[in-house]
């Protein structure tokens, strides 16, 4: 399998950032997940840390090298995920369970599969089409499903605030956890993961448009900056995971990780597994940012040694 | 582990105008070179090349890492960067002073002043195994740890934490400078939220917050380690560590054994630094630096008749343990 991806996590005006974005890989399957750690609950990052890790680990664990249900894979490993945070809080004798949003998706041979619970969305783009995009567990995406579907709506469903979750991992129910897939990709797919900093302040349209038209390196960070911008002052945490899908044979393509070279019992991944370790993943060094930081160090050392006596 | 350790670069290498002289050091993270630059002047020169994650063989140059490795790789590399910021940020004669930071052979290189002398370390071996009731003499301790507690108050003014003082990353120059080496666990901490990457630690030296995941470090973390390297000092052996002293806290009566040789009030600093709870610790290194200073007359305390007993029992059980 041949993808290329890029990963960008940006703080917003939050004091923290509690998004969590990653992936592993083996040589045939591919796990790309992010989840949102909620405020107003304890340790919204240690939530979405451990959500990320829980999949990650069983990742490792089932995939060898390829799932043998991915779907079920997906239901399971989310729901592990959830009775990690319970236990958490058991264990540390927390009053309240820290809760995270999660979106996380497989590839795999030719297909995508993926699950979501919370506000985390996922969308697939083909050409400048929008192929597929999760449905918010919120009130207001309810709303609007149900209204379409002709369904009668609940009477009392005004008193709800529209914004608010139904459903998260960490919460005292058992979370509700939609899957999808298998879908056929084409060479070229492109899959996004994001947390609602970016679909809270930029429209599906400018999405889609923005993944079609520039590759996702470039894509990515310039959606993370928008979203950003638009929001202002008090914007939330914008994390952006985009994967394109190249093709399941590998091709002369330096710039996109090829998955042939691990051997079977090989596993990579981005997603640390030390909790304390939350925050390097949020941004992978590439080229361009080692050039930075070596500029910034060399510009440090001019400034204090003419600070020098 | 039969995987070899990656190949140091040899003696006549020219890394961004600088010539590799001799390896100096290898340890985790890398190799340190001496070097002479341009103009022929010694340098030391650290080269990121984490064993686990890269290879070299001899020969050459630019070290390998498999493609799963690279996450980690990187990781590591941005550790370096932050070593390298952290002395960048920093011009004063008790920490080592960066001189240039660069990319080659596919990795990165940070040139630092070349030190000549050895580890506080060293020292405190050596004056140990003279077996004279004193390691260091008590004015030693008070002005080497005055010169290293003025470069940290610069390191603290920067909103930075060593988080790994100890005598091996203490350096002793030939014209009797004290140095702080090794800013490889320092990190910008004090302006962020507190979600970093933990340190590792070196047992008796870090402070009981070090070791968990939700402990708050600040100044008082590198007090207690300068408090612990003041208890080597006069011990001639680390302390216990933190876990061990949670458990059953010894320190008191092994200070006990130090009064009389050193004053009480060195005895006094040296237990506020190390109280296991942070806030009963100086919490600046000003205040220690104060109290420090503070020195009117020095008291010395013999121990008393049960003190002595109490300290032989403790002995004999020790001596039968082992």
């Amino acid at each position: 399998m041949r993808f290329n991806v890029y990963q960008v996590s940006r703080k917003g005006g939050r004091q923290k950032n509690e998004d969590r974005m990653g992936y592993c890989y083996t040589r045939s399957a591919g796990l790309f997940a992010l989840a949102d750690g909620m405020g107003g609950h304890p340790e919204g990052e240690v939530a979405s840390q451990l959500a990320l890790q829980t999949l990650a680990a069983m990742f490792q664990r089932d995939a060898k090298p390829v799932l043998n249900d991915p779907i079920r894979f997906l239901q399971e490993a989310v729901l592990a995920g959830h009775h990690q945070l319970l236990r958490y809080a058991t264990d540390r004798g927390l009053m309240d369970t820290p809760r995270t949003t999660i979106v996380a998706c497989v590839l795999q041979g030719k297909a995508a599969y993926w699950a979501h619970c919370g506000d985390s969305r996922l969308y697939l783009v083909r050409g400048d089409k929008l192929v597929a995009r999760t449905r918010d567990h919120s009130y207001t995406e309810l709303h609007g499903a149900l209204a379409q579907s002709g369904q009668p709506l609940p009477a009392d469903l005004h008193r709800f605030n529209r914004n608010v979750l139904f459903t998260c991992l960490g919460s005292p129910g058992k979370p509700v956890v939609d899957t999808a897939g298998p879908l056929q990709l084409q060479p070229g797919d492109r899959v996004m993961l994001c947390s609602d900093g970016l679909w809270g302040s930029i429209g599906d349209p400018t999405i889609v448009q923005m993944l079609a038209d520039r590759p996702i390196s470039d894509a990515v960070p310039e959606l993370a900056e928008q979203a950003l911008r638009q929001a202002g002052a008090k914007s939330d945490n914008v994390t952006v995971l985009a994967v394109e899908w190249e093709g399941a044979e590998p091709q002369d393509n330096p710039q996109a990780v090829s998955t042939r070279s691990l051997g079977d019992e090989v596993f990579a991944s981005t997603i640390q597994a030390s909790l304390a370790a939350g925050e390097a993943q949020g941004d992978e060094l590439d080229d361009a940012e080692i050039e930075r930081s070596i500029r910034e160090i060399n510009e440090a050392i001019k400034r204090s040694s003419q600070k020098k006596p | 582990m039969s995987k070899p350790k990656p190949a140091p670069l040899p003696a006549g290498t020219v890394v961004g105008g600088y010539t590799v002289v001799k390896k100096l050091a290898a340890g985790g993270f890398g190799v340190v070179y001496l070097a002479e630059d341009g103009e022929r002047h010694n340098v030391a020169v650290k080269e990121y090349l984490p064993a686990s994650l890269a290879e070299r063989s001899p020969g050459e140059l630019t070290p390998r890492v498999k493609p799963e490795k690279q996450p980690l790789y990187r990781l590591g590399l941005k550790s370096f960067f932050e070593e390298g910021r952290s002395l960048a940020q920093i011009s004063h004669p008790s920490v080592v002073s960066v001189l240039n930071f660069f990319r080659e052979n596919e990795t990165v290189y940070m040139v630092m002043n070349y030190l000549q002398g050895d580890t506080l370390q060293d020292f405190i071996v050596t004056a140990r195994d003279l077996k004279r009731d004193k390691v260091f003499r008590e004015s030693t301790i008070r002005s080497l740890f005055d010169e290293i507690l003025r470069g940290l108050r610069i390191v603290h003014q920067h909103k930075m934490l060593h988080l790994d003082i100890k005598p091996a990353n203490v350096f002793i120059t030939n014209d009797n400078k004290a140095v702080m080496l090794d800013f490889g666990a320092a990190r910008e901490v004090l302006s962020k939220e507190g979600n970093f990457i933990r340190p590792m630690y070196t047992p008796g030296f870090a402070a009981p917050e070090m070791y968990r995941r939700d402990g708050t470090l600040g100044p008082w973390t590198d007090i207690y380690a300068i408090g612990a390297c003041i208890y080597a000092c006069m011990q001639g052996y680390p302390p216990n560590d933190a876990p061990q002293r949670i458990e059953k806290d010894r320190l008191a009566l092994s200070l006990s054994r130090l009064r009389n040789v050193y004053s009480d009030n060195l005895i006094e600093v040296t237990e506020w630094c190390m109280s296991l709870d942070p806030l009963s610790r100086p919490q600046s290194v000003f205040a220690l630096q104060k109290e420090l200073a503070r020195e009117t007359e020095r008291r010395y305390t013999k121990l008393s008749f049960s003190e002595r007993m109490k300290l032989q029992f403790e002995s004999l059980k020790a001596g039968a343990k082992t």
